[in-house]
This record gives C-alpha cells, structure tokens and sequence, in this order.
C-alpha cells in the first residue's frame, strides 16, 4: 500500500496515464469502424489559412517566422491539413477514404502555455455524400461517448444550410449577421424579437429567423415543426436531408441520444450541410463537434464530400474528472529485491517477466528500509508475501507471480 | 426526475427572486434575509438553491456547477458565458450607457480613455463602432474618473442617473437594457430537458400572472 500512495502522487504520470487511456479507447473505437490514422505536420503554411475565410480568427492563429522569413503557424485545426492532404493525393480519384487523427491544435487564447494547446481526436469520411455517411459518423459518435462512459449526455444534430439560406435572403451586414448569430445561440428570444423588428426584411423572414433556435427537442416532432418555415425549394431540400438522416440513425438504434437544435450555428464556417455537438451532463461547453463540409476541398482544388468530427479530448478529460469517472487501474510495477548473491538471479528473472509484459524494478534488498517485493534470497529461494518458494524453472516462477498479482 | 441546482446572485435581488419562485409555487421554507446559509431546498428536495456573488452567477452556469442561474444582464454581458439566454424576469430593469461631461465629444481619431467596472462589455461596445479604446477597470466610485482626469468617459450601469448629475455628468449613449434574466447550462438544456423545461414554464406562467 506504502508503494501505491507514493506513486499516485505523481501527477504528471497519473493525469498522462489517464489521458492515454482515453485515447486508446477512442483510437481503439475509430479503427473497429474501418478508419485509419493519419498525421500531418504540425507547422503549416499560414498562406494556406489565410485564405480560406470564416474558420480560424487569424488573430487566434500561432504564427512563426522561419530563417527564410516565411510565416508558418502551428496547426489551428485537424480538419483542413487532412482535407488539403487528400484533395492533393491524386491517386485516391474520389474513393472513398476514412482517416482519423489525434494530435495537438495550437490556438492563442489568452492564459499561459497549456491554455494554447489541446489535443483534439477525430474522424473524417471522405468520398461519400449519402445520409448513410452522415449516420455512421454519428453514430461512432454516439457509440464513443457511450463508451467514454457518461450515462446522460446528448448529440445535438442541426444543419448549417438552414440558417445560411435564411440569412442569404436577409442580406445583413456583418454587424447584425453577428449579433444575430449571438442571440441564437444563446436562444435569447427576449432580444431576439426586438432585433428582428428594427430589420428591414419582411415579416414572413422574421418569422422564419424567430422559429430558429425554437425548433429544439426531439428529432420527429422538430422535424414537423421545421415544415412551417420552409420558404423556397432549397430549405425543402434541407429539411428531406435532415429526415433522410434521422431515418438511418432510427436503425442505428440511438435517436434517444439526439436531440435536433436548428439553433446550431458552427463557428467553422466550412460546413455545408448536417451540423453536431455531443454534449455531457453539466459540461456547458461541447466535448466533441462535426459536421459536413463539402466545399472545403475545392478550396485545394478537388470537390469531394467529406464529414468528420473531432473531440476535444482535454474537455472530456475537464468532464470525466467532474464525474468522478476516473479509474484507478493503476498497477504499480513489480518490485524485484535481491541479496547480492542472487542479483544475477533476480536480473534474469526480471528479464522473463518483462517479455511476458509485467512492469518490473529491480533493487537491492535493504533490511533497514520498509521494502514490499518479491525478494531473491540465495540459492534460489524466493519470498512472495511471506512465503518462502523454492523456484527451479521459469514456469514455476511465473506461475508464482501470476499467483500473487492476478496476472498481467 | 433529476433534481435543479438554481445559483442566485446574494443580496437585494435575491429577495425579489425568491418571491417569484413562490408566485411559481416553489417554496424555500427556510429561506429568510437574514439568513447566512448559501444553500436551501424546496419541499420534495427537487431543487436546490445557491447564492453566490452575482458575477459568478454566469460562471457557475456555464461550468456546470448550476443548471440554472438568476442574474442581471451586466454580469451576463461582462463574463462572455456560453449559455442559454431564456427568460427576462423583468425586475432589476436598468441600462449600460456610456456617461461624461454634458458636452463632450468623441473624437474618432484618437483612442478613448473609458473607466469602467465591465471593460469586456466597453471593449465590445466600442468595438462595433470603430472607435480605439483604452480600458480603466475601476472597482467602484467611477463616475469620478472623468472629474478627476483619469478617463475621458465611463462606461457603467445607469438606474435613474442621479448619480451621474450630482456629479456633473451625463448620458452620451445608452448600450444596452439590463434586467435580470434566467441563463441555462447549454448540456443541461440538453440532457436535463424536462425538468428545465418545466421549471421555466412554471416560473414563465407566474410572471405572466403578475401584472
């Protein structure tokens, strides 16, 4: 016991441990639904962000000078290198491609080091544009969270070619598209109101424009609602995608875990159609966004469809910990002590146990100190838990172990 | 059902939100002014009231420590929060304005000095306007900033606007209506969507009652 309290203390170790565990799960998870990891480097070239509007405030983007005098910035986002990296691949030709990635984004936002840098982990479905691709991505979504272990969370779809439509026929300033964006997503019907009527758009776009961050709840009975603002073809279009959707994620079994928010506005501004956010009991802020972008890669040249979503895994690690869902399978290594005479012994006894995978230290026995271990006495006599075993061969030594520990 | 956890600001409009929570028919038994407890319960212990400082109402509600929080649209508009915006309680009503000398002018073409308790709400304001600021955070008495040349304007709350005249100030634009208003935990809204539901109906249905 002495042991396991000196190990916890550690906090680097224990919140690394913990982290990785995460990330293999959702690793682990990504590649059971056919997806394969990829990286990419993480300075990029600004030019690169620069142009591609209404994604990341370029103020919030970490920008280095190289001897050249070129400006590279540290990745902002997973989304647009991989996107860049297969529109460029020319050999991919429009097959369908599924890629996932776990690395760090970097973003200035005020606060020391740490607060610049977050890991994010996510999928991206290249090559397929049906309402299939947009309920499997989902529902991998839904089937992580699930397995990060919340018990009360929820995945709000909504869809950015709503309020985009809307907002086309609006024909607002940036000022106003702001603060218009603002009041919806705080769902602030008090000020929205009054906002609306000092516009000059007619009443019927008022209307449409004040349903929006109403039509909130339960996937069928938003969809029924949405039929009442539905001005022209295109929002018709939308509002058959929304439902194509909902039906396939029906038979995925998971439209208890949804909730449809027209309301949803991304700050990314690349996507296109079918938006999310998963969110967990009491976390105000989203642990995991995604959403259909399928215009980003004509910005590198090749239009393809493509839908992803990435978790903000230090928020679900932020989230776990509020939960107390944080569990302690910390297996402290084995402590190897030996006399001198059986040091040899005790090396190569180590040496086994490692290649059967138990995490091993070796030491020299100190009378004095209050050691807990297996300990290597002379002529082959080794102490577990107070018993004394003589041990001729390899098996019986590690049947010993397994015996004591419960195995690896 | 899950149960509510409600953070109120401390202090005078805490009394004015208890008695709408009653009109409502949620009743805090043990609640009194006087009382030093920071936590009570209604009846079947289905909500859970906590005080705290009004500007870390928004705070709690967007880290999650409250699902709901009943707070003026200063601290909202101050703390940036992500949170649901539902409801306008209508008490509390007062107005963000930008105050100075009667005959001052802004000059566009030079930074403007604004003292301020809310430099985030001054910083937005000016922002959208083009105009160049530099931020004072005063903690109190800032009407004197102007008089005593520590700022050219302020940037603060406006109830009836004796303050500013006793001082020899006044108005030179209002930013923003301020009452106090029912913020929601946006997972909340998500994964508790009954029982916020209800309660805003309920408390909605009250105010409605009330003239």
């Amino acid at each position: 016991m002495q042991q396991k309290k000196e190990r916890l203390s550690n906090q680097a170790v224990r919140s690394y441990k913990i982290k990785s565990q995460l990330i293999r799960k959702l690793r682990t998870r990504f590649a059971t639904y056919g997806y394969e990891q990829v990286h990419t480097p993480a300075f990029e070239d600004y030019d690169t962000y620069a142009s591609i509007q209404k994604t990341v405030n370029k103020n919030e983007m970490i920008k280095v000078i190289d001897r050249s005098g070129k400006v590279l910035v540290l990745r902002p986002d997973g989304t647009i290198p991989i996107t860049r990296s297969t529109a460029l691949d020319r050999e991919i030709n429009g097959s369908e491609q599924r890629l996932f990635y776990i690395f760090n984004v970097y973003r200035e936002q005020g606060g020391n080091g740490s607060s610049k840098e977050s890991t994010q982990a996510g999928v991206e479905l290249f090559g397929n544009k049906q309402p299939e691709a947009d309920a499997e991505v989902i529902a991998l979504a839904v089937h992580t969270l699930k397995e990060i272990g919340f018990d009360n969370f929820k995945l709000e779809v909504g869809h950015a070619g709503f309020f985009k439509e809307l907002v086309e026929q609006a024909n607002l300033t940036d000022d106003e598209l702001q603060q218009l964006e603002e009041l919806i997503q705080s769902k602030n019907m008090v000020e929205m109101e009054p906002f609306l009527k000092q516009l000059k758009i007619s009443e019927e776009l008022q209307q449409a424009l004040y349903a929006i961050p109403l039509l909130y709840g339960n996937p069928q009975a938003v969809l029924e609602e949405t039929k009442a603002i539905i001005r022209n073809e295109h929002m018709q279009e939308v509002l058959n995608n929304l439902k194509d959707v909902t039906e396939v994620l029906a038979d995925y079994g998971i439209l208890e875990h949804l909730t449809l928010n027209l309301g949803l506005i991304n700050n990314m501004h690349y996507y296109t159609d079918i938006i999310f956010q998963g969110f967990v009991e009491n976390i105000g802020k989203p642990v995991l966004m995604g959403g259909r972008y399928d215009q980003l890669g004509e910005q590198f040249g090749k239009a393809m469809p493509a839908i992803g979503f990435a978790y903000e895994v230090d928020v679900v690690l932020e989230a776990l910990k509020q939960h107390k869902r944080i569990e302690d399978n910390n297996n402290p290594p084995l402590q190897l002590l030996y006399v001198p005479e059986a040091r040899g012994n005790a090396f190569s006894a180590a040496k086994l146990l490692r290649e059967q995978g138990y995490p091993v230290i070796t030491k020299p026995l100190d009378r004095d100190a209050e050691q807990a271990g297996i300990i290597f006495q002379a002529n082959g006599r080794v102490v577990v838990n107070g018993m004394e075993h003589q041990v001729k061969t390899d098996d019986e030594l590690l049947n010993i172990v397994e015996q004591a520990t419960g195995g690896v | 059902m899950e149960k509510l956890t409600i953070a109120l600001a401390k202090g005078r409009p805490a009394k004015h939100t208890i008695e709408t929570l009653e009109a409502a028919d949620m009743q805090f038994i043990d609640f009194h002014e006087k009382s030093r407890k920071l936590v009570f319960y209604n009846a079947d212990e289905s909500i859970k009231l906590i005080f705290v400082k009004a500007v870390d109402v928004p705070t709690y509600v967007e880290r999650g420590a409250a699902d709901i929080g009943i707070v003026g649209k200063d601290n909202i508009l101050e703390s940036r929060a992500e949170v649901y915006e539902l409801l306008d309680l209508g008490i509390g009503k007062c107005k963000f304005s930008v105050a100075g000398f009667p005959d001052y002018t802004i000059d566009a073409n030079r930074p403007l000095t604004v003292a301020t308790k809310y430099p985030n709400v001054a910083e937005k304001h000016f922002s959208r306007k083009g105009q160049e600021i530099e931020t004072v955070k005063l903690n109190g008495s800032v009407e004197l900033a102007p008089l005593i040349g520590l700022a050219d304007v302020i940037v603060d709350i406006v109830e009836t606007g004796n303050t500013l005249k006793e001082n020899g100030l006044a108005v030179l634009e209002d930013i923003d209506d301020i009452s106090t208003r029912l913020i929601v935990n946006k997972a909340s809204f998500a994964t508790k969507a009954t029982e916020v539901r209800s309660f805003i109906d309920q408390l909605n249905h009250a105010l409605e009652r009330t003239p």
